[in-house]
């Protein structure tokens, strides 16, 4: 079998997991390869290490910190419940529209245009009214001066007068 | 109570798998609010430290990966983990500690997965089918990647033994 073969059973050689008939393939193979028997040792002097690392006691600060976070999370779930009112929805999502169109605008690099186009918007609007104003008036005086020729014409046109005489 | 049962057994995976003092603190504080939100989904049928085990796995994986954990260096190999061990005599133990050192720096080489896999099966004890369920991973996988785990850290202090000299 080759090194790399035996390399993977290694592992389960140290711990005992292999079956007799493959022991006894690494145990001939460790006998005449100088450089497997090596790797068997690091592997030992790994995993003599790794079960030697001390379990590290946590500090005062911390164990104050972990103490504290059921707090911390139940003034936050209040602060959430809040937000999540449904009667607040509505709004939220109004200020999400109002938001969203206002940083469009705040964020726009061509932030003079929209000005500008605006202006032109509210100048072009502006003088549409004024232009109904002025027809507006126009119409009055005419309406006035139709008046007049209608009181004239009922005056002369009268039906009752007429039959007098 | 939550914290005292449990905080020095997070805080220790954290360290020992981020590799910094400070950065476990902080791990460890998310992992308790993460665990305080989670407890209402907690399936009671469930072994409870393998559950928790399984959520701190979870997040400190995710960690690694948003936050770049392995470009943080890992503490020096100092008074946390330098605990005596009396049964060795004093040169025996200052090449067991080379040794823990080696293997401790070694951790930076494992990709996050299969360093979780080692530190629960070699530092932590646990058996291959806790790992198994703490990991939702196939026996055949865990053992393979502590294996391979295994391997790498061999080879590390090899590499860093000849280095050395």
């Amino acid at each position: 079998m080759k090194c790399e073969h035996i390399e993977e059973l290694l592992s389960p050689y140290l711990e005992n997991e292999l079956s007799q008939e493959q022991k006894q393939t690494v145990a001939a193979h460790l006998k005449a390869c100088s450089s497997c028997r090596e790797l068997l040792s690091l592997l030992q002097e790994v995993s003599a290490s790794l079960t030697a690392f001390p379990e590290v006691e946590i500090s005062g600060e911390l164990q104050n910190r972990l103490q504290a976070v059921p707090d911390k999370k139940k003034r936050f779930r209040l602060n959430l419940d809040f937000l999540i009112r449904p009667s607040l929805q509505p709004i939220l999502a109004a200020a999400t529209v109002l938001l969203t169109v206002v940083s469009f605008y705040a964020f726009n690099p061509n932030r003079g245009d929209i000005n500008k186009a605006v202006e032109r918007q509210f100048h072009t609007g502006y003088q549409k009214i004024e232009k109904l104003y002025v027809r507006a008036e126009s119409f009055t005086n005419s309406l006035s001066g139709q008046k007049e020729i209608l009181i004239d014409t009922i005056k002369t046109k009268n039906p009752l007068k007429r039959e007098k005489e | 109570m939550l914290v005292n049962s449990y905080s020095k057994k997070i805080f220790n995976l954290a360290y020992q798998f981020a590799g910094n003092y400070e950065a476990a603190e902080d791990l460890t504080q998310e992992i308790f609010l993460k665990l305080y939100n989670s407890l209402p989904k907690f399936d009671f049928t469930r072994n409870f430290t393998a559950w928790l085990l399984t959520l701190s796995k979870n997040y400190l994986i995710d960690q690694y990966r948003k936050t770049k954990l392995e470009k943080t260096s890992r503490d020096e190999f100092d008074e946390h983990l330098l605990a005596a061990d009396p049964k060795f005599d004093p040169e025996t133990e200052l090449l067991a500690n080379e040794s823990k050192r080696l293997v401790w720096e070694g951790f930076n080489h494992l990709s996050p997965d299969i360093r979780m896999a080692v530190i629960l099966r070699d530092i932590q004890g646990k058996k291959y089918e806790e790992i198994a369920e703490i990991m939702t991973l196939p026996l055949g996988t865990v053992k393979s990647r502590v294996n391979r785990g295994r391997l790498q850290l061999a080879r590390v202090l090899k590499d860093k033994k000849v280095g050395s000299r």
